[in-house]
């Protein structure tokens, strides 16, 4: 009878049966990078990093009923029971649970041992990157580095201190630092490249707020960030276009992204949430669900290439059915992440989405150095990079509180809607103001269209499901 | 040696064209030499013959021709052939007809003195002979009052009788399937009801669960869609799990349908062919349903198929055409109307969003419209004359809908006798959707054998094939019946589709193209099969033992054309095939003793052991990216761009051992015990176990002495039982650590991940229903007035809850034996006979449930959010205290005045808006201000039926009705929140808020970009109650005369109408709806739901 009544799943293996070869190694972090994907994909209902760039006042919206969280966000609104933010923790938790495994299983699997310490370099990158987005978004995040399973203390944990958060992230940072990983990849897999470039980014944001740590963090995100200067291996793209183009992906500017494949995990949802709604430009029906304030694309200076048409914003296009047709949408719409390729011919979009840009580790460069050392001649050739790229003339002669500004509207400018400019706002609690050019305090600032940021906005509330289920975290403050 | 064969064997020519016996023997003599011998005055020259001619005949046939009638016997003695005279018996001959007249084929005749019984023959005949003597006939048949007549018969005397039998009332010798046997209705002490196949016949539908809608006490059904093989839910008794099944275990002549999961959301129920079904017995309480053990929870449906017939064959015929139509329509614009609404929007949006509209963002719709007026040269569509009134004025729903024509074909042949019967049952359906695009076909047949091959062995068998295909719609197809705008039209004059989304603001697809272009189709090849043998030991002790399948087999074919906006035109045509099969093995020994002692003891026991074996495969493959919409689904060759297949593969397996004694001392004291073991591979090594036991009793207090003359009470039974019984209805696997595949992506290839799935969860273990029942049965003035009336209390613990976990674990829910739900109710049936006559009858039926739900216990106690409805708001919620189904939504109060403005501006509204109770007060609308609006699940339900007849006119009007639910009319988020045309909308918005009516709940018209409101709230919750005219008929059954002087058995026509009104205050198509399949995730929600046709039915049955 027991034999009778014993059954094993055909189709899956179990943990206890599973984790004894090198492919096993292998598919174990393979697994810890899908959930890159999950927050950045995009439906009818909208995507969860659109949670970020409405609540940096940035975005307009065509309120379509099943994208009411935009809004939401859009006009700080939001609260713990909007489904961006489970997004984001759900995601990532998975990630940094699929993380876990492969960091305690695959050691104790027999393999080439430089394979294997890369591999666990691989995922204690991406453990560490989902503890940053965690740490930044919700503050205070339960902490946990080992598979939980039903009687795990740690099944119903705590919030950890903020400190201990970095702690970790910047530890398994530095251990995949040591992991034999190759500066780059072309196959999109975690390199020393991307190691070096985050850790950078990590030590700038430990500088800044929450936790305050000042020059010492300053001086160690300039010295990270040289590193990936010094390299040499990454560059910036001649032209924008080059940011939406599959052929460039994995290189050159290109430091990180999220894979996407049209044959495998296609990006139209990008697509159809940038697209403008009801403009017949292409196959990919859009939703218009994220464009610019207008305030903010004429909050670039004057002669700026990014601001022209058809760079990082755009205001028309040729009709599907008759290109020579052009459609004017009546507000410029985002064409940085715009796929030339679907919308004209294939119809599905493979674009990667841009995690870790070059662009960025000299933005990070010039901010830490001015910090460190005032406006040198280093930090301003990683700036002027930047401006020769827009068509803009060199910075020279600014005191260190005018660089330190420049260097953030630099960053506002550069990175706009690609998910940065939100954890900016927090680290440095300023915000860019559209019509006066200068750094408001964050509380207190009033969008352009109205709604006033508090304290409370500083994080977002723990999702409303995870305070049910876990009776031990408390909630952010405010929510 | 014995050559007694070898004299009759003998073979010769004879031919006469008149003669006699005498000269026929003598001949015989003359040509075979055979010899004669006579013992008595035989008279053979009286025995005249003509026109005889025998060609190399043996004489044994010879003599048997000549004497067979003659009361001549022969025998070979020694090479002699010894004739006798044979005393002739006297012979009972007869028919049995019922008050009207109409023969009862099959009715018994037993012989009190011999012990031996005769059925008469298709017509009601019988001829029996006996020797001379006094008898006591016995003459019964299943649901009429038997009839004793004592006769005597003389030697060669033929008697004649003519017996009428009264139709019985409430008759409490009918016999009741139930779980692995049947019994006397008198000897059950649980709860159960019965439909027969009569009345099943004169409902014209699709499903078994159709046919059972509020036809018996306690069963609660949902009929929730009009789509043809629309999947209706029954609960029986309450629902009894969140996460679990709360679907009754269906069992076809003992063989259990199959419960994987099927596509979409279908059961091995909907498939089978109502029209083959004999009876359908629904067991309710623990006594009735413990014999199932851990499937048994839910109650039991068992379903008995027709047999062949034993009294000679039959063929019949039994066909109806149904036309339908849907008479309930949505009030929404009409061009003109939706144009105005267009106008005030724009000019509100100036006071909403002031900027904006400075910036020119909103554009005039006057301007809007010129671009697509005659002749414009921009290429658009031409939708307005010079002075921009519209072209069109398309009223989608007459679109969407059409005049259905069903027509459904059964043809059965019977044969058999005494030992042996056969049946071949053959059905026929097509039936259209009410909804253009939409259809079911079906085709069944069944065979069914059962033989006495010996005296103490019978063995047989039954294969049930059914193969339906269905036409699906689905998603925006239904929705955009609402939402199309209506100066849009289907098509062009130049034939091309309408683009309904061209006009700049609106959403929605062009519902026709859709149910023309979504190309989905669901086939279904359905086997149910078993074989079995029965063998008496003793007329006491019998062994059965049953091998049976029930193999199901679905493909779904689906292909979005190339040009089809919204759904496919991004991908070039999406073709995708996907098929699954589900089998379930079944193997089942049963020993069965029955005996009497003395008198007073009488014992039914059974012993019985089971295997089962479950096991699913699935695979898909899809393809995009196609040449042409010619090839559809099938050839995914030609498709440019592959998409990843997938397969996956389960197996469960059940192994189970039950008894159940019933014992009835001076059939007034009944007991009966019952209990089962089960063993699963759904659970762990240490739970892999379950025991379910349940008893019962039963008092026949009307065999009391003092009752047992009474004039009023002619029967009175109290009963009372215990019991518990399970649910193990979980996915496989679910106690171990199941890893997942994950598709990864590097280098714009493909890898696979294997990372973590299931948590596991080693405690795993049955969910145990326990339930308590006590009930009544009363029958007055000799069975006239018959009441039933049950009272239980059922409570499910250890329920398996998917409970959702902490996400930072990584997973998102497991199962776990968590919380308590429980279920108590009354079900009443009554059934009168206010008057009985040969030539006028009224029956009349009411049956009656109440039940009330309320989760008693969760995890921790915390609340399960379930769902999300349109608006992204909660579903409904399941919390301690409250029934299951729960709405938790907002409360509308209104709309904000003028007078409001600066308290409106808090919630950074302006006058106009909606206008939600801030319930906790602190100055914000967040899902804190949620409270519970009501529940889904109704108070109570039943019908209300009665039949007149008339000679041979028969007239039944069937009412059902339900009260005490809501429904979350989720249509409203897009019908009457967006006052914006952005798609069209209900006519209640023209009593949108404006300044000089503020006294609405209705915004304001406004743009949809300047931002809307739109949640569960109070105003969308609606009242489910309704009372349905579900089905009147009015038959006529020819009269026998007529009908047997050709040669026919029986032959009646019929017409009715169904769901001929429905009284309700649900402004929907249907309140008794439920758009989502999942348990509970959304309450009662309605939103794009197929509305429910009204039925006219022409319908002819006759049987030779």
């Amino acid at each position: 009878c027991e034999d009778f009544l014993t059954q094993s799943d055909p189709s899956n293996f179990t943990s206890q049966n599973y984790y004894t070869k090198p492919e096993h190694a292998q598919s174990a972090v393979d697994a810890i990078y899908v959930d890159l994907r999950q927050i950045r994909g995009g439906s009818n209902s909208g995507a969860a990093w659109l949670m970020t760039e409405f609540a940096s006042g940035l975005g307009n919206t065509t309120a379509l009923g099943s994208a009411q969280n935009n809004l939401t966000f859009r006009n700080l609104e939001f609260d713990p029971n909007n489904p961006y933010g489970a997004s984001y923790w759900n995601s990532h938790y998975r990630g940094i649970a699929n993380a876990n495994i492969a960091i305690q299983k695959i050691p104790d699997i027999t393999m080439d041992e430089g394979l294997k310490n890369r591999l666990l370099g691989e995922a204690r990158f991406l453990r560490a990157y989902y503890y940053y987005n965690l740490v930044r978004l919700f503050g205070e995040v339960p902490l946990i580095l080992e598979p939980v399973d039903l009687g795990s203390d740690n099944f119903m944990p705590l919030r950890a201190p903020i400190n201990d958060v970095y702690q970790l992230i910047v530890s398994d940072l530095q251990t995949a630092e040591t992991a034999g990983l190759p500066y780059t990849s072309i196959a999109g897999r975690v390199s020393l490249g991307a190691v070096q470039s985050l850790l950078a980014d990590v030590y700038l944001t430990m500088a800044g707020y929450p936790l305050n740590l000042g020059t010492a963090y300053y001086t160690l995100a300039r010295d990270k960030a040289k590193e990936v200067v010094d390299a040499n291996m990454h560059h910036l793209f001649q032209s924008y276009d080059s940011l939406r183009m599959e052929g460039s992906e994995n290189q050159g500017e290109h430091i990180f992204m999220t894979q996407f494949d049209q044959n495998v995990a296609n990006h139209n949802g990008l697509q159809l949430i940038l697209i403008p709604f009801n403009a017949p430009i292409s196959n990919i029906e859009g939703y218009g669900m994220l464009y610019p304030v207008i305030e903010f694309v004429e909050s670039y200076e004057d002669g700026d290439r990014r601001a022209e048409e058809k760079q990082f914003f755009y205001t028309s296009y040729g009709a599907a059915s008759d290109r020579s047709q052009i459609i004017e949408f009546g507000a410029p719409y985002i064409y940085k992440w715009f796929d030339d390729n679907a919308n004209v011919s294939g119809n599905i979009s493979g674009l990667n989405w841009p995690l870790i840009r070059f662009a960025e580790v000299l933005l990070t460069y010039a901010e830490a150095e001015n910090e460190v050392s005032g406006p040198t001649a280093l930090a301003y050739q990683a700036l002027n990079q930047i401006r020769k790229r827009a068509n803009l003339a060199d910075l020279s002669g600014l005191s260190t509180e005018d660089f330190r500004e420049a260097v953030w509207r630099e960053r506002w400018h550069e990175l706009c809607y690609e998910n940065k400019t939100w954890f900016d706002m927090a680290r440095l609690r300023k915000v860019y103001n559209l019509r006066t050019g200068r750094f408001d305090e964050f509380v207190g600032h009033q969008f352009v269209y109205g709604p006033t940021l508090s304290s409370r906005e500083l994080l977002f509330p723990i999702p409303e499901s995870e305070i049910l289920n876990n009776k031990n975290l408390t909630q952010n403050e405010g929510y | 040696e014995n050559t007694s064969g070898q004299v009759l064997n003998k073979r010769l020519d004879l031919s006469y064209n008149h003669t006699d016996a005498y000269t026929v023997l003598r001949d015989i003599e003359q040509k075979t030499s055979v010899n004669f011998a006579f013992t008595d005055h035989l008279d053979l020259e009286r025995i005249i013959v003509q026109d005889v001619h025998f060609r190399h005949e043996r004489v044994y046939d010879i003599l048997n021709f000549l004497f067979e009638n003659n009361h001549i016997g022969f025998e070979e003695q020694s090479g002699t052939i010894m004739l006798y005279k044979i005393q002739a018996p006297g012979r009972l001959i007869g028919r049995i007809t019922d008050e009207n007249h109409v023969p009862l084929a099959g009715a018994t005749i037993r012989i009190a003195e011999t012990g031996r019984s005769y059925s008469a023959d298709a017509e009601g005949k019988f001829s029996i002979n006996v020797r001379r003597g006094t008898y006591t006939l016995e003459i019964s048949y299943l649901s009429y009052q038997q009839v004793r007549r004592q006769v005597t018969v003389e030697d060669d005397q033929e008697i004649s009788l003519d017996i009428v039998l009264a139709e019985a009332v409430g008759d409490l010798d009918e016999v009741v399937v139930v779980g692995y046997g049947v019994q006397r209705k008198s000897d059950i002490t649980g709860a159960v009801g019965s439909v027969r196949g009569e009345t099943l016949e004169k409902y014209a539908v699709t499903n078994v669960e159709q046919a059972l809608s509020g036809r018996i006490p306690g069963v609660d059904v949902s009929v929730n869609s009009g789509q043809p093989g629309g999947t209706p839910r029954i609960q029986i008794r309450g629902a009894t799990s969140v996460s679990n099944t709360n679907d009754p275990l269906y069992v076809v002549d003992g063989v259990m349908l199959n419960v994987e999961r099927l596509a979409g959301s279908t059961h091995s129920i909907n498939f089978i062919d109502p029209s083959n079904i004999e009876s359908i017995e629904v067991l309710k309480d623990a006594s009735a349903t413990a014999i199932y053990g851990a499937r048994g929870a839910n109650g039991v449906v068992l379903i008995t198929t027709k047999k062949g017939s034993r009294d000679g064959g039959h063929v019949a015929y039994q066909g109806y055409t149904s036309f339908g139509d849907v008479t309930r329509r949505l009030d929404l614009m009409n061009a003109d109307e939706f144009l105005t609404v267009e106008d005030i929007a724009y000019q509100n949006a100036e006071k909403f969003d002031p900027t904006g509209f400075g910036r020119g963002q909103y554009e005039d719709p006057l301007v809007k419209r010129r671009r697509f007026v005659i002749g414009n040269t921009l290429g658009n569509p031409e939708l307005f004359d010079e002075s921009l009134a519209p072209l069109y004025d398309t009223d989608w729903q007459d679109e969407a809908f059409q005049t259905t024509v069903t027509q459904n074909h059964n043809l059965s042949f019977t044969g058999g006798d005494q030992n042996t019967t056969f049946g071949l049952f053959l059905t026929y359906r097509d039936e259209d959707g009410a909804v253009k695009g939409s259809w079911l076909d079906r085709y069944s047949a069944r065979f069914s054998f059962e033989s006495k091959l010996k005296p103490w062995l019978t063995a047989g068998g039954g294969i049930n094939y059914n193969k339906q295909r269905e036409r699906l719609l689905e998603g925006w197809t239904l929705r955009s019946i609402f939402q199309n705008i209506p100066i849009m039209p289907v098509k062009y004059p130049d034939g091309t589709w309408a683009d309904t989304e061209i006009y700049p603001g609106v959403e929605s697809p062009n519902q026709q193209q859709y149910a023309a272009e979504d190309n989905r189709l669901r086939g279904t090849q359905d086997i149910l099969g078993n074989i079995y043998a029965m063998v008496h030991f003793t007329p006491k002790l019998y062994w059965k033992t049953m091998v049976a399948t029930n193999s199901i087999r679905q493909e779904m074919k689906n292909y979005a054309g190339k040009d089809v906006p919204k759904l496919s035109e991004t991908q070039g045509g999406i073709a995708s095939l996907s098929a699954l099969t589900a089998e379930t093995w079944q193997f089942e020994n049963l020993l069965n003793y029955q005996n009497t002692f003395g008198e007073a003891h009488r014992l039914d026991a059974i012993l019985g052991q089971s295997l089962l074996t479950s096991n699913r495969f699935s695979n898909n493959s899809t393809t995009w990216g196609f040449l042409d919409d010619y090839y559809q689904y099938n050839n995914l060759g030609t498709g440019s761009n592959p998409r990843p297949s997938g397969s996956s593969a389960s197996k469960y397996s059940m192994a189970s051992f039950f008894g159940r004694v019933n014992y009835s001392l001076h059939d007034k004291y009944l007991l009966t015990a019952t209990g089962r073991f089960d063993g699963s591979s759904k659970f762990g090594k240490s739970h892999r176990y379950g025991f379910f036991p349940s008893v019962a009793l039963g008092w026949m207090v009307s065999e009391e002495n003092f009752l047992k003359d009474h004039r009023t009470i002619s029967n009175l039974k109290l009963r009372t039982s215990y019991g518990l019984t399970g649910n193990s209805e979980i996915a496989n696997y679910q106690y171990e650590a199941g890893l997942g595949s994950y598709a990864a992506v590097f280098g714009n290839s493909r890898a696979v991940g294997i990372g973590l799935s299931g948590l596991a969860n080693s405690d795993l273990k049955w969910e145990t229903n326990k339930q308590f029942d006590i009930g009544i049965e009363l029958s007055l003035f000799n069975n006239r007035l018959n009441v039933e009336m049950d009272l239980y209390r059922r409570v499910s613990t250890d329920m398996l809850l998917n409970r959702p976990v902490p996400r930072s674990s990584g997973f998102a829910t497991v199962y776990q034996n968590i919380g308590n739900m429980g279920n108590k109710g009354l079900e009443l049936a009554l059934s009168a006979y206010p008057v009985q006559r040969a030539s006028f009858s009224w029956r009349t039926d009411l049956n009656w449930s109440l039940n009330r739900n309320e989760v008693l216990k969760l995890h921790d106690g915390a609340d399960i959010l379930l769902g999300t409805a349109a608006g992204s708001s909660t579903g409904s919620i399941i919390r301690e205290g409250l029934p299951v189904n729960s709405f938790l939504g907002f409360v509308r109060l209104g709309t904000w005045s003028n007078d409001e403005a600066d308290e409106a501006a808090r919630y950074n509204r302006r006058p106009g808006d909606i206008k939600f109770q801030d319930t906790n007060g602190d100055g914000a609308i967040t899902t804190d201000d949620q409270v519970i609006l009501g529940k889904g699940l109704p108070d109570g339900y039943g019908s209300f039926v009665n039949t007149l007849t008339y000679g041979n006119f028969d007239l039944s009007l069937d009412i059902q009705f339900q009260y005490g639910n809501k429904v979350m009319w989720e249509m409203m988020a897009v019908l009457e929140d967006r006052t914006g045309a952005y798609n069209n909308m209900l006519r209640s918005v023209k009593n949108a808020w404006t300044p000089e009516n503020q006294h609405t709940v209705i915004a304001q018209s406004k743009p949809l970009a300047v931002g809307y409101d739109t949640k569960n709230d109070t105003h969308r919750l609606k009242d489910g109650s309704f009372i349905r005219g579900r089905n009147l008929m009015l038959g006529y059954n020819f009269p026998s005369r007529w009908i047997s002087a050709r040669h026919i058995q029986s032959l009646r026509v019929y017409a009715a109408t169904q769901n001929f009104f429905l009284i309700s205050d649900y402004p929907g198509y249907d309140p008794e709806v439920s758009s989502f399949s999942e348990e509970f995730s959304r309450g009662r929600a309605s939103y794009g739901d197929y509305p429910k046709p009204r039925l006219f039915v022409l319908g002819l049955n006759i049987t030779l």
